[in-house]
């Protein structure tokens, strides 16, 4: 079990989507995928696409402008 | 196995196997080179198969034999085209090319390098459904235009354009006439016999057939050089080794594109249009209602980005394009949205689903749903405005 870390800070979207999936598709069963960006809609619209991919959401965390999603594969 | 419903066959189709049947003797068995009647007996069994599919394909567009060349597909035709005529007429008659402003790149493209090169290049306005002004064409052509290249069916939203008025337009102008049939070809029928066009455009990727092979009609007597030095292959239009796989798969793919298909690929066009705009709010038709070729539906969704819908499209296991340029970050909207006059709003949400033989009215509704609810959940997040859903 491995731990992918995306960091789409300052990136808007569809770019933090975009580099979800890719680091899900590297990732492998298992794997936790742990997502660290600042626009608030993808925020909303990763965890959205993790249950489209049924991907299990472990967490999401926000402090101040930040959030960290941390997704199971 | 994962579900996959796939529809984005304007950019690309699934080989036919019936295609690869045909083709694959050609890789493994008569791999020779087409030779003249003095070389060896698989030279010679090449040449017939590469002329025998050279035939096929120019009778479905009404031509002979000695007016279809075969080119590694839509962009080196379209550049050939284009810059062939100029190679032939450029010094001899003038330097004025005439295009839509909503041409695909090879097309585009080749007009805007040119027009580097010291031609002068009208970018011809279309109307909110992508259609030509043809009073504006007569009047831009003069004596010092050398080609007018108009395409037939858009590549993005599906219009399509009345080729035989262009041409005949062109015709009593003594311009040649080049239309890129792309998305066209065995889809809408084409008789050069009775439409006035000079060069044609045509890719076996469309229609289930192979990539990397795909064709030029040239009307005989058409002024138009080679523009890549060589061999003689092709009429000396074309140099380079040919493709015969490509041209058997190509020809193989023309005859099991027919009229029936082509009805039952509209049928899906005209399902999806109807269904998406009766139960999704906010979204609009791109295109003329009518005068599109029969594969073709792209929507607008307002206050949603078409990259968004794509990518969660693709989690669900279904695969549409957007026709904006965003993945490559250069944040430039679609040309031919801009062109029917789309703001940047029209142009980024806009989603292309176009259809295949391997597509299901099944698959229509399945994807309506899924569209529906995509669209549904992004508008709640949206950062574009809008939040009733």
């Amino acid at each position: 079990m491995a731990d992918i870390n995306v960091d789409v800070r300052k990136e808007t979207c569809p770019v933090p989507l975009v580099e979800m999936r890719k680091a899900l598709r590297k990732a492998l069963p298992g794997d936790r995928v742990i997502i660290t960006g600042t626009h608030a809609a993808s925020k909303k619209e990763i965890p959205m696409a993790a249950d489209a991919l049924s991907v299990k959401i472990v967490s999401i965390e926000e402090s101040g402008d930040e959030w960290v999603i941390i997704l199971q594969k | 196995m994962e579900k996959s419903i796939y529809l984005d066959n304007s950019a690309a189709t699934k080989l036919d196997k019936r295609v690869f049947d045909e083709m694959k003797s050609y890789y493994f068995d008569n791999y020779a080179v087409a030779t003249s009647d003095f070389g060896y007996s698989k030279g010679i069994e090449a040449k017939e198969a590469l002329e025998n599919a050279r035939s096929v394909i120019a009778h479905r567009l009404g031509a002979s034999s000695q007016e279809f060349i075969f080119t590694s597909g839509s962009t080196e035709s379209s550049n050939l085209a284009i810059k062939g005529v100029v190679k032939a007429l450029g010094d001899k008659k003038g330097k004025h090319i005439i295009v839509s402003k909503i041409e695909d790149y090879p097309v585009l493209h080749s007009a805007k390098a040119l027009e580097k090169e010291g031609f002068t290049i009208d970018y011809l306005d279309v109307d909110e459904y992508g259609l030509v002004n043809t009073d504006k064409l007569a009047e831009l052509i003069t004596e010092k235009t050398i080609l007018v290249s108009i395409q037939h069916g858009n590549q993005e939203i599906g219009t399509l354009q009345d080729i035989v008025k262009i041409g005949e337009i062109c015709r009593n102008k003594n311009v040649i006439f080049h239309t890129d049939a792309t998305h066209t070809f065995t889809r809408i029928p084409i008789d050069v016999k009775t439409v006035p066009v000079d060069i044609i455009t045509v890719s076996a990727h469309t229609i289930h057939g192979p990539k990397g092979i795909g064709g030029l009609y040239i009307r005989k007597g058409t002024e138009i050089k080679k523009i890549t030095d060589g061999g003689y292959q092709e009429f000396d239009y074309r140099a380079g080794i040919e493709n015969i796989p490509g041209a058997v798969g190509f020809a193989k793919a023309v005859e099991l594109s027919t009229d029936d298909e082509s009805i039952r690929l509209r049928d899906m066009r005209d399902k999806i249009i109807e269904l998406v705009l009766s139960r999704i709010p906010d979204v609009c038709l791109n295109g003329h209602p009518q005068r599109r070729i029969p594969q073709n539906a792209n929507i607008t969704f307002h206050y949603v980005e078409g990259e968004s819908v794509t990518l969660h499209m693709d989690m669900y296991g279904i695969s549409v394009s957007t026709g904006s340029a965003c993945f490559s970050k250069s944040l430039e909207a679609s040309h031919v949205i801009a062109a029917i006059g789309g703001n940047h709003e029209r142009a980024h949400g806009s989603i292309r689903l176009t259809f295949g033989r391997f597509n299901t009215m099944a698959e229509i509704y399945e994807t309506v749903d899924t569209i529906e609810k995509v669209v549904a959940q992004l508008r709640l997040i949206s950062p574009l405005g809008h939040k009733e859903v």
